[in-house]
């Protein structure tokens, strides 16, 4: 009966702090630059382990860890995952660290802990409730996504020439184009500053 | 007993509802004055212009990368900085040295 009571107190304690959490939240509002909380990484780290069906974390390569197929990676990775991710993996562009949850470091141990197996599940099927979405179908032999584990294992080490390098294989509108060039001949001294002195927006 | 689980039930789904180009700005001209947190940048329209720097801003000059003391007084910039407020953070600075065209 005492044990029952005890439970029975805990239990109204717990609801009194939810609603009086959730009550604060609400009026608050939610934004999606604020950084998940503890309870929801936790739960959300839960959730995402049990989403990687058993043999997919044993996953190996098919491909052998050549240059070429770095290379391949890293333009594919420059095109398709720089937007969010950025070129180094950091996350720091303006979707990635605008998202929530936001788009991690992937040179740190969060993701380089994970196996190849689990990085190519998550590449081919996304992650559910946040930014990344599946980019490919059912299967293990897409060659393209073991590229991309490859540059992503890859991305601790990446130099500022290999960098500086993807810039040039980032996607770009016609007009960053023409802006790009505005800037570089600006810098060679080849405009005047009156044309492009003016703050651009994106 | 029934209310009183659907009570945290319907809160806790509430949370995980709530589970489920942003504002980048280019000023470009001449740099009127820097220091090791902030570039001031003149620009044409009679403008100056102060973009923080952090320990994430890069630095690239005319031979490649660099840094911030690299950068001087009166060089042609361009600085892509993000928006914080009225505060413009920096996230690359290029910079180089180059004259302008002589005039025909």
């Amino acid at each position: 009966m005492r044990k029952g009571k005890i439970i029975g107190i805990l239990i109204v304690v717990v609801v009194i702090a939810v609603a009086v959490y959730s009550i604060v939240v609400v009026r608050r509002g939610f934004s999606a630059r604020d950084n998940p909380s503890w309870l929801e990484s936790t739960m959300a780290g839960a959730a995402r382990s049990m989403a990687y069906p058993s043999s997919a974390k044993q996953m190996q390569s098919p491909l052998p860890a050549t240059n070429e197929n770095l290379m391949a990676g890293e333009a594919h990775w420059a095109d398709h995952c720089a937007l969010c991710h950025a070129n180094n993996g950091s996350g720091d562009t303006v979707i990635g660290k605008n998202l929530y949850p936001k788009a991690p470091d992937m040179r740190k141990s969060g993701t380089q802990n994970m196996t190849d197996g689990e990085l190519y599940y998550t590449i081919q099927n996304g992650v559910r409730l946040t930014g990344m979405p599946a980019w490919g179908s059912a299967g293990d032999d897409d060659e393209d996504t073991w590229k991309l584990v490859q540059f992503i294992r890859h991305l601790p080490e990446l130099t500022a020439e290999e960098e500086k390098h993807m810039e040039s294989l980032n996607p770009k509108t016609p007009e960053e184009i023409q802006e790009e060039r505005q800037e570089q001949e600006f810098l060679n001294g080849q405009s005047e500053p009156l044309k492009n002195s003016q703050p651009m927006k994106h | 007993m029934k209310k009183i689980l659907a009570i945290p039930a319907v809160i806790l789904l509430f949370a995980f509802l709530a589970f489920a180009h942003g504002n980048e700005e280019h000023v470009i001209g001449t740099v009127a004055s820097v220091s090791p947190n902030s570039i001031t940048v003149h620009t044409l329209k009679n403008e100056n212009k102060e973009v923080a720097i952090t320990g994430k801003t890069t630095f690239e000059g005319q031979n490649g990368p660099a840094k911030w003391e690299d950068v001087k007084v009166g060089d042609r910039v361009v600085i892509h900085a993000d928006k914080d407020g009225n505060k413009l953070i920096a996230h690359t600075v290029r910079f180089s040295t180059a004259q302008p065209a002589a005039a025909h």
